[in-house]
Formats: structure tokens, sequence, C-alpha cells
């Protein structure tokens, strides 16, 4: 189990600041956040090669502070795989094994083990120089579990990958994982990789930790706007509640009500959150519906994502973004301009209190 | 093909052309001595086999190594630091690792001496032990050790500079020490710096006069035989001299050029 304990640590202008996440055996730990946001310093932190300038770290309830990298049985594959260049595929796998002083038989033997599981045997005498991404991605990944690491710390090992090379080492991955029982820590800045992999995760943004917790949680109730935008909450919405009856709240969002499931008090400032795929868009025929959470809206943008999805985006009184298909979006003539029916299930809705506490 | 493109890239054309004066400055000089030198083939093949004149090219270029084996000993070590620490004074240190490039070399000579002297600093209890810097070959090596270090210790360290931190990493993840991290990926892949550093401050050695004569007039090198050679018989034999020495330096730093790109050529491929 590996441990941070309000961790803070500077890298020129760079701050990670007050970081605490848990990290269990076994788990498939995700790390997420935008670009700049010190996930990679996270993962070096843990593999020992920056020390914190405050707080802790512990591993298996050892505080690891003293503990060089070479110690600690964590192996790192960063971004942009790291192979040593002047190393064959062969002697780029086996050195952990040479750096332990095993035995030349020993080394050998677990070497070809790897390059055939990887099913990259045929690249063994190549210079990583003349690989592709994907046979380099192999190979760096090979390396590191050839000196049999407890942790394995992934910096966005699909980033520069085609999508079926990123499939297949997706699968190598979660195989791994299952099999060796190992505790992965993956950088991404992808939602999609999250859902599919991770059984937890923190959200990292500037230096802070915003959100940790098991996948589903994070996903779920996003603690704060920040979270709740980067999960892919496209709609964020300020407003106040103004009543409360039986757990539904009723929010003001600048004159229009709005409907949601939430145990907040009214008076409360409150921001809204929900994703654009959870938006419904019909036509307006002149009838307003007294349903909950329904809203005419004209729209002021239409714009296809070039696959079959359209957003759709409108005003109505306060913006909202909504995810619709293409097809429907032609039979329905979507234009700019045109008065429409927005409508959200309540269900869909998060609330989220205290911004700025999180 | 790249021959063509570049007779028609007219800007590689133009810059060709004004840098064509530049080495004319070095050429025409060479061109001048050489057809001089030919003229009195006999008169050559005399002061080229004068053992005095091979002894003292043997000297200097050995005495050059010398001193580039030690710089590499300490340099290295010194060219790491600057290159992966981050410390308080920093600048100040570099700065001192540049002195000799900017000091005259008779003042270069100076600091040496006062040091080596027979009554300096580190020269007195050697020279009490019976090791002596003043006219002797060990002070020609501190004096080419001193001038010749900025050179190597610079091109060192931008060569470790070069090597991704990343790579480092990763070796100390795999259970490499910072040690075994350095010997077994940072150095190798920066060896092609550390050989050309290792040339150019070797050439450097080569070719210091002034500094040398301060502590070791004895035993000449060739640039003080050549300047002894000038002030007693003249310039035909001092020139025929210069002409050899020309001569040998340009066939051994062609093959050591050549050899360089045997050298390190892995990263060409990063």
């Amino acid at each position: 189990m590996i441990e941070f304990d309000k961790l803070s640590l500077r890298l020129g202008d760079f701050y990670l600041q007050d970081v605490s996440i848990r990290i269990n055996r076994g788990d498939y730990y995700f790390i997420i956040g935008p670009s700049g946001a010190g996930k990679t310093v996270i993962l070096e932190a843990i593999a020992g090669l920056h020390l914190p300038d405050s707080g802790m770290i512990t591993i298996d309830d050892r505080n690891v502070a003293a503990l060089p990298p070479e110690k600690r049985r964590i192996a790192l594959v960063y971004q942009d795989y790291s192979l040593f260049p002047h190393m064959s595929v062969e002697k780029n796998i086996g050195f952990g094994l040479r750096m332990q002083k095993c035995s030349k038989e020993e080394i050998h033997r677990r070497v070809s083990r790897l390059l055939e599981q990887f099913g990259i045997v045929h690249l063994k005498k190549r210079y990583p120089g003349t690989l592709s991404g994907g046979e380099q991605q192999r190979v760096a990944i090979a390396r590191a579990l050839a000196s049999d690491p407890e942790i394995l710390l992934l910096d966005e090992p699909f980033a520069a990958l085609d999508p079926i090379t990123r499939e297949q080492i997706i699968m190598d991955l979660l195989r791994i994982h299952r099999k060796k029982n190992l505790t992965i820590v993956q950088v991404t800045h992808s939602r999609e990789e999250i859902m599919r992999m991770a059984n937890r995760c923190a959200v990292i943004i500037d230096g802070i930790c915003v959100q940790e917790g098991p996948v589903e949680s994070v996903f779920q109730n996003p603690g704060s706007t920040v979270v709740a935008r980067f999960i892919g909450m496209d709609n964020v919405i300020p407003g106040v509640i103004i009543a409360r009856s039986s757990g539904l709240t009723t929010i003001n969002l600048g004159g229009k009500s709005i409907t949601a499931v939430s145990d907040a008090s009214p008076g409360d400032p409150v921001e809204i959150a929900f994703r654009a795929i959870d938006v419904t868009v019909e036509l307006h025929n002149g009838f307003i519906s007294s349903a909950q959470n329904r809203f005419i809206a004209t729209i002021t943008a239409v714009v296809p994502l070039g696959g079959p999805l359209t957003q759709v985006h409108m005003d109505a009184g306060f913006p909202i973004l909504a995810l619709v298909t293409t097809l429907s979006a032609e039979q329905l003539d979507f234009s700019p301009g045109m008065d429409v029916v927005a409508s959200i299930k309540a269900s869909a809705i998060k609330v989220i209190e205290n911004e700025g506490v999180t | 093909m790249a021959q063509c493109s570049f007779l028609r890239d007219r800007c590689l054309l133009f810059f060709s052309l004004l840098g064509g004066l530049i080495l004319g400055i070095t050429i025409l000089p060479l061109l001048n001595m050489t057809i001089q030198e030919l003229s009195d083939i006999p008169h050559l093949l005399q002061v080229a086999s004068d053992s005095k004149v091979i002894d003292s090219i043997i000297l200097t270029m050995g005495a050059g190594a010398n001193a580039i084996i030690i710089l590499m000993i300490f340099g290295i070590p010194l060219a790491y630091v600057l290159a992966r620490a981050e410390f308080m004074g920093k600048k100040f240190v570099e700065t001192i690792v540049d002195i000799p490039l900017m000091l005259p070399h008779t003042v270069a000579g100076i600091l040496v001496y006062i040091l080596f002297m027979k009554r300096g600093l580190v020269g007195g209890p050697l020279y009490n032990i019976g090791f002596s810097f003043e006219d002797a070959y060990p002070g020609i090596v501190v004096a080419m050790l001193f001038v010749s270090s900025p050179y190597f210790i610079n091109s060192a360290r931008e060569g470790f500079e070069k090597v991704p931190l990343h790579l480092e990493n990763v070796a100390r993840t795999l259970g490499a020490t910072r040690f075994s991290a350095f010997l077994h990926v940072t150095l190798p892949l920066s060896a092609r710096h550390i050989y050309n550093g290792a040339i150019f401050s070797w050439g450097r050695a080569i070719g210091e006069f002034a500094a040398i004569i301060m502590i070791a007039y004895y035993p000449m090198v060739i640039s003080t035989l050549l300047y002894y050679r000038f002030s007693t018989g003249g310039l035909k034999e001092s020139s025929s001299i210069a002409f050899i020495l020309i001569l040998s330096c340009f066939t051994v730093f062609l093959i050591l050029r050549y050899l360089s790109r045997f050298i390190g050529r892995y990263d060409d491929r990063v």
C-alpha cells in the first residue's frame, strides 16, 4: 500500500500541495488531470526520484524517505518510453537484472520469457531507434517487469500509440495486472481509459489533489466543478437552492427553476452539473409542458463532431450544451435561431455544494 | 543527389562563398609555406630527421595526452556535477572553469609557476620529496592541463546535459545506483562529446607555448624548440620545423576526427 500524507513538493516553478492519496495493494490506480497538473511528479515521488519538502510517503506502512529509487522495487515507464538507445532490445530488458547481479543464465531465461510474452522475440537484436512506438512501448513495459517489481508506474502509456496498438497494450496490461496482482499506478488525461481500467483514481489539478476515491464515486459525485468539468460534465451552471422536499431540491438558475436530487438547504449557493449526453432536445410544438426540467431554449449553434454525434448549444436563460445523434440533428433540421425544448432528468443533475472547500 | 541540391541552393552557396574566405585565411599561408618548403626538399628531410625535432614532437604530443588523461579523471566528475546538480554558487564554479579561456597565456603561466615552482604552495612540498615541476616533464603537463581544461570540461558537460534525465531515472528504478546509472547509461551516451572534448583540449595543449616556457623551458616542447631555433638559426630552419609540426598535427587530427565517427553512433538514431 502506498500512502501520501499531506505531501508537498516544489520543483522550480511547480508546486505539489498537501497531496494525500492512498493506493492499495493490487489497485489499478489512475492519476488523472489536465496537462501540467503534476501527475508525473507524483509518479516520480513514488519512485523515489524526488524527496518531499514536507509530508510523508509510506509504502506498506514504512516511511520511504531514506530509501533510494534502486531499493524500492518500483518500476517506472515514461511516456517517451526512455529506452536506452545504446543497448539492444535484449540488453534493455535485461538491464535491471544485470544491475541486480543476476547470473547470465537467469538473465537469459527471464529476458527470453518476457520477449515471448510480449511477442517481440524477433526484435531482440534491434536497437530502440529502429522500433515503432508500439514496439518501444512493449519493450519498455517488458523491461519494467523484468526485475519483478511490486509496483508499476505508467506515465501516459498510450499517448503516442495508434488505436490498434493501444488496444493490444491495454489488453496486455490488464492481463498482467490480473495475473500478477501487481499494483499499477497510471497517469492519464484521458477519461475513457479510466472507466475501462481503473478501480480507484485521484484527480490532480494545478498541483492539488481535488478528489480521490473509487472511480464510480468520483465519476458519479464530482466534489467540485473542476472535477465535474474534467469528467465530462460540460454543463456547469451556478444557482441558489430555493426549496427542498422529499429529497428533491429546486434550484433557481437566473430566474428558471430546475429540480435535482440533493441534500442542500434552501438559500445555499450551489453549482449544478450535468453531461451534455443527458440532455434531450425536442422540437417546440407550441405546447409548454409542466413537466420537471423542461425548458424552452433557442439554439445558438450546431456543431457536428465529425462522428455519430453533434453538439447543440442552446440558450434557455442559461446556457445548455446537448449531445445528440447527427442523424436526429439532421432529421429535425436543428439550426441556430430555432426554438426547441431541452429536458434533463433530475437524476442526471449533480448538485455541487461548498465550492472552493474541496 | 545531395551535391546537386547543394549547388541549386543559393543560400548554401552564398554561405559557402563567405565561409570559404575564412578557410582561405588558413589555407593561403599553409599553401605559401608548403610551396616554400617543398622547393628545398633535402633541407626539409634533414630537419625532419633531426632527432631533437622528432623527440620534441613526441614529447609535446605525449605530455598533451598525459594532461588529457589526468583531465578526464578529474574533469568528468566535475562536468557531471555541473550538468546534473543545482547548488548555490554554481555560476561562480562555472566561471572558475572558464577562467583559463579568458586569461592571456602568460598570466596562466605565472599562475601555474607560482603554484608549482620549487618554493610554491604545491611545488614546494613535492620538491622536498624529489618531485620537481620546474624545467621538468610534470611542469609541461600541469601547464597544458591548466590551459586546456575548460575545453574538455565544457564539452563533457554538454554531453551529459544532452542525455535525458529520464534515462537515468529509469535506470535507477531498475535497480541501478546513481553511479551505475552514470557508468552504464550516461557515460556511454556522452562518449562522443567526451571524445571530441578530449581532442579539442589535446589540440589546445599541444599548441601551448607561453604558459609552458614559464615553468618548463626544458625539456623543450615543440613550440619552445621552434622559438629557440627561430631566434638562433633564423626563419628557414624554424619554418621547416613548423611545417613538419603542421603536417604531423594535421595527420593525427584527421585520423582522430575519422575515428570519432565510430564513437557513440547510436545517439544519432534517438
